[in-house]
């Protein structure tokens, strides 16, 4: 009797640790398009409806952990904990929380209406209701997908700067992976001394992006802006547009940047805390909301 | 553990309830820099209450349902949250019910090994960027936060299956009172 419970566990266990291992190995090597993506697109798009009535009910709950955490945080700074102080008990009140996402709305507004988008380019806002539990996937899911007009490689603004690109979408949501992502690499351009290079991430420190691939004799300071360069080589061109405010120069040795031709930047959007951003669409025929 | 219809049913409920919970509210919380990984402490009590078989079936649907919802690689925390339930149900198995101070430890060290396996996906399906140190210490603090969040949670769960529990079964039928004797 034992033994057969034995045996039963295992197998179990062994089309379990299968199942999942051929999940993963099918979902690399099939299309966006392929049957695992399907299911995945149908479940998602079933429960979008349900992630973002509960996203929005859960919100108090959501402010009230942050309200303690990043009170905590604060203790070491006096002045910025009784600013944060001061914010956290405004985000405690309900209408202060309609006030703060008006404000954000507005930021997205001021960022997208400030002469970066291109012609053509038709913003969608779309509010944030999923997030990855793990530093390896920095992802969040919005409320906008396909039957919006969104799609994949649009990109992607926080009320601060560029938050990152779709990478996946169903009818009613999309994944959008931020420039903190392991995959992410975005082509920029340092203002006003015009280097150019390639943002990538420092995965696990969302606070810190490196400035890789720079020219050396690159005259670069800290404090200087970095912004998507958005470069156009014939039929090859980078899918953000350029003049999207990325982040500010934080760190920028001479050694670094002669042994690495690196420096360092902290990004201006805040992508572990936003509750809306924009999508920049340049498709038409989606419905709009 | 006694999977009747029933408890399947409220074990389902319990994992999609968790998965979007997980999804819209808890992976948004900053706490001490991180986020509670809630999902992987029920998966580690479900196992922990119903054996190895149970937590690795509910572990495998709860992460292929997160897969799921964040559009993320099908069957990474699916093998993810599957490895933790395995593990705890084993324990239980081979240990017997840990009493509060395991289930501490059980929630902080196995919060640090989901961390680990999805590290170990992450790295296996190749990674181009710089990785921080700091994934360390966002491995770490979870884990904190895990082992002090395992005893509510273990609560929270057996409440919810607590009829098909063979040892509270026993608890309640030790504990009730005897019935009067009719006379007469």
């Amino acid at each position: 009797m034992y033994r057969k419970q034995v045996r039963r566990r295992r197998a179990v266990l062994l089309l379990l640790v299968a199942a999942s291992l051929t999940l993963l190995s099918l979902y690399y090597r099939e299309s966006s398009g392929g049957p695992v993506h399907g299911v995945q697109d149908v479940v998602s798009t079933v429960f979008s409806p349900i992630e973002s009535g509960a996203d929005r009910a859960l919100k108090p709950v959501r402010d009230l952990v942050n309200w303690f955490g990043e009170t905590f945080d604060a203790r070491g700074d006096k002045a910025k904990l009784e600013d944060q102080v001061a914010t956290l008990r405004d985000q405690l009140a309900r209408s202060q929380t309609q006030q703060q996402e008006a404000k954000e709305l507005a930021g997205l507004n001021e960022i997208t209406s400030g002469g970066i988008v291109p012609d053509g380019t038709d913003p969608v806002t779309a509010r944030v209701i999923g997030r990855s539990p793990t530093v390896w996937y920095s992802t969040v899911t919005i409320d906008r997908g396909s039957g919006d007009g969104v799609r994949i490689d649009d990109p992607v603004v926080a009320a601060q700067g560029l938050a990152g690109k779709v990478t996946q979408t169903t009818p009613n949501s999309a994944q959008v992976t931020l420039i903190t992502d392991a995959d992410s690499a975005v082509t920029a351009r340092v203002t006003p001394s015009g280097a150019t290079g390639v943002v990538q991430p420092n995965v696990g420190n969302p606070n810190d992006l490196q400035l890789d691939f720079l020219e050396r004799g690159s005259d670069i300071a800290e404090g200087q802006m970095v912004v998507t360069a958005g470069f156009s080589t014939g039929d090859l061109g980078s899918i953000f547009p350029p003049g999207i405010p990325i982040g500010k120069i934080t760190r920028a040795t001479v050694e670094e940047q002669q042994a690495y031709q690196r420096v360092h930047l902290e990004p201006f959007a805040d992508l572990r805390d936003m509750d809306f951003v924009k999508v920049l669409t340049t498709h038409t025929g989606g419905r709009k909301r | 553990m006694i999977l009747t219809p029933g408890t399947l049913a409220r074990l389902a409920a319990l994992g999609a309830a968790v998965a979007i919970a997980q999804v819209v509210c808890f992976s948004k919380m900053d706490v001490f820099g991180t986020s509670p990984d809630i999902a992987l402490l029920v998966v580690m009590s479900v196992g922990i209450l119903g054996g190895s078989l149970t937590g690795a079936v509910t572990g495998f649907s709860i992460g292929l349902l997160l897969d799921c919802l964040l559009l993320e690689t099908m069957g990474a925390f699916a093998l993810t949250l599957l490895t933790i339930g395995y593990v705890a149900g084993r324990y239980r198995e081979t240990v017997g019910r840990p009493p509060r101070p395991a289930v501490v430890l059980l929630g902080g060290s196995l919060t640090l090994l989901g961390a680990l396996v999805i590290a170990a996906i992450q790295v296996g399906t190749g990674i181009d960027a710089n990785v921080s140190f700091l994934v360390v210490r966002d491995a770490l603090v979870k884990s904190l936060i895990g082992a002090l969040l395992a005893i509510p949670v273990l609560w929270t769960v057996r409440l919810v299956v607590r009829s098909a529990l063979v040892d509270e079964r026993r608890g309640a039928r030790r504990t009730s009172a005897p019935r009067p004797v009719e006379s007469g």
